[in-house]
């Protein structure tokens, strides 16, 4: 299984075997990674799940419509790596890939 | 020879022995009472759900689903078309849009708990969970006041199903389509008197330029409906029913209030009351060693994702501590339930009020009546006494 690591608000690093199509949300929400609210459970409808993409930048596949008008309601800083993990689907070529959450999610 | 039949009323009333069975056994099992598919492992069914390409919602979501309903609402259509619709209702019940239905709603609280103080004994159902329901969602939805107990008389009928014809009775389908005019009812008054009120923009909203279809617009206002009577009231029900049988559970929450959101997400996991939702194949799938085919219905156990020791340690032990993140109580994905920020205020409000009326309290009834459903599960009816 591909690997991902979280950073969590404190610094402090989880890495978590993600199964090939969960989203990343859902991995850090079932493993209880810290600074993820996910309120909406992952329909792109809460903008709560908001991260920063570290790595892979290339390799992820870009926000669709509905994500992008949804980042416009993040608590934190949104910034050109900002994205919404319950809509990146894990697959093989995203190993390694490492989200970084911010201070706040409501 | 194991089976499952989730019209049975022996799953209605305790189905984790059966789930427990399910995934150490049988984790894709088919019923054929059901006529499905029932996955029951907790990573199975998070793997289904993020699937929607392959486990569709458009043939229907419930267990036992109503005529005429799949395709055209929340629950029952796929993305894009599911994520266009759902983006027309979301903003509303986000939960940093709902704040001006705080004090309302803690208003309704007060103002149903207070008429239980000093009473020796009460259904929880009836005298509480019942009214506070209808005026929460009456609140939220801007419904016109007057029907509140009929509405809620139909809700809770409409999502039963009869558990010898495995199938919805006279009774259920009349009780929907009571609904089903009474939502006309609304829009038709909504569309001619439009208010600032999520029914209005609903009803005149469009999606890529097209107007919403009339099926969509009634068929996704009774749903909201019977959503916001029946699971929060039936939730209601369950998270009594646990503070009732943890006292310790509840003597914490008595004593310090904000645990209650600890404790409402342990009971989301525990014995949430949307046990089982369905799903369709698209096209054949194998998933331990058994091949499910296109066209073929699957049950995703949420009950039994939530009691998967796989995933939550000491599966079966009530503890608000447990934090269960991930937990499968508002089901996941694009199809998470619509209503999670405005059940988690209500809950938390209801028993910030109920409890301060009545603090200690005990269950009366040994076997509770469960209702009839293969969807849900809670109490009909829940006696309470005051110690």
């Amino acid at each position: 299984m591909p690997k991902v690591t979280y950073i969590e608000p404190s610094g402090n690093q989880v890495e978590i075997d993600v199964p090939v199509g969960w989203s990343v949300m859902q991995s850090a929400m079932s493993n209880g990674v810290e600074g993820i609210e996910a309120e909406c459970g992952g329909s792109c409808a809460c903008a709560t799940c908001h991260c920063y993409v570290e790595s892979h930048a290339d390799v992820v596949p870009a926000a669709g419509e509905t994500e992008l008008s949804m980042l416009g309601n993040v608590v934190a800083e949104r910034k050109p790596n900002s994205r919404l993990c319950c809509q990146i689907k894990m697959t093989p070529e995203l190993e390694g890939l490492v989200v970084r959450f911010p201070d706040a999610q409501s | 020879m194991f089976s499952f039949d989730p019209y049975s009323p022996a799953v209605d009333a305790d189905p984790f022995p059966y789930y427990k069975t399910l995934r150490d056994e049988h984790p894709c099992f088919w019923s054929k009472e059901a006529g499905m598919w029932v996955l029951s492992r907790y990573a199975d069914i998070v793997t289904a759900l993020n699937d929607w390409q392959t486990f569709s919602s458009a043939k229907g979501n419930l267990m036992t689903e109503l005529p005429n309903r799949a395709g055209a609402t929340l629950g029952t259509t796929d993305p894009p078309r599911h994520d266009r619709l759902r983006g027309l209702i979301q903003h509303a019940f986000m939960k940093r849009n709902l704040e001006s239905l705080a004090e309302p709603i803690k208003a309704a609280a007060r103002e149903v708990a207070e008429p239980l103080r000093g009473e020796k004994q009460f259904d929880f159902v009836e005298d509480f969970s019942a009214k506070f329901t209808v005026k929460v969602l009456f609140a939220a939805l801007g419904l016109p006041m007057g029907d509140e107990a009929q509405v809620r008389e139909k809700a809770v009928l409409m999502v039963q199903s009869d558990p010898h014809t495995r199938t919805k009775g006279p009774e259920h389908i009349a009780a929907y389509n009571w609904m089903q005019d009474y939502a006309s009812k609304v829009i038709a008054e909504r569309r001619r008197n439009p208010q600032n009120d999520l029914i209005s923009h609903f009803s005149m909203a469009e999606i890529d330029g097209d107007k919403l279809d009339e099926r969509e617009v009634l068929l996704t206002t009774t749903t909201l409906i019977m959503a916001g009577v029946e699971s929060l009231g039936g939730f209601l029900a369950m998270f009594a029913l646990n503070m009732a049988d943890h006292a310790d559970a509840r003597r914490q929450c008595v004593a310090n209030p904000a645990l209650l959101a600890d404790a409402i997400e342990e009971s989301l996991r525990f014995n949430t009351s949307a046990q089982r939702f369905r799903r369709c194949l698209t096209r054949d799938h194998t998933l331990h060693g058994q091949t499910m085919r296109e066209g073929d219905f699957v049950c995703l156990a949420y009950g039994s994702g939530n009691r998967d020791e796989r995933q939550f340690p000491n599966p079966d032990v009530y503890d608000i501590a447990r934090k269960p993140k991930g937990h499968l109580g508002f089901g996941g994905s694009v199809h998470a339930c619509l209503g999670t920020a405005i059940a988690r205020i209500s809950v938390k409000a209801a028993f910030e009020e109920f409890h301060k009326v009545v603090p200690e309290y005990r269950r009366v009834q040994e076997q509770l009546p469960w209702m009839p459903s293969s969807t849900f599960r809670s109490p009909l009816r829940l006696d309470l006494a005051p110690a």
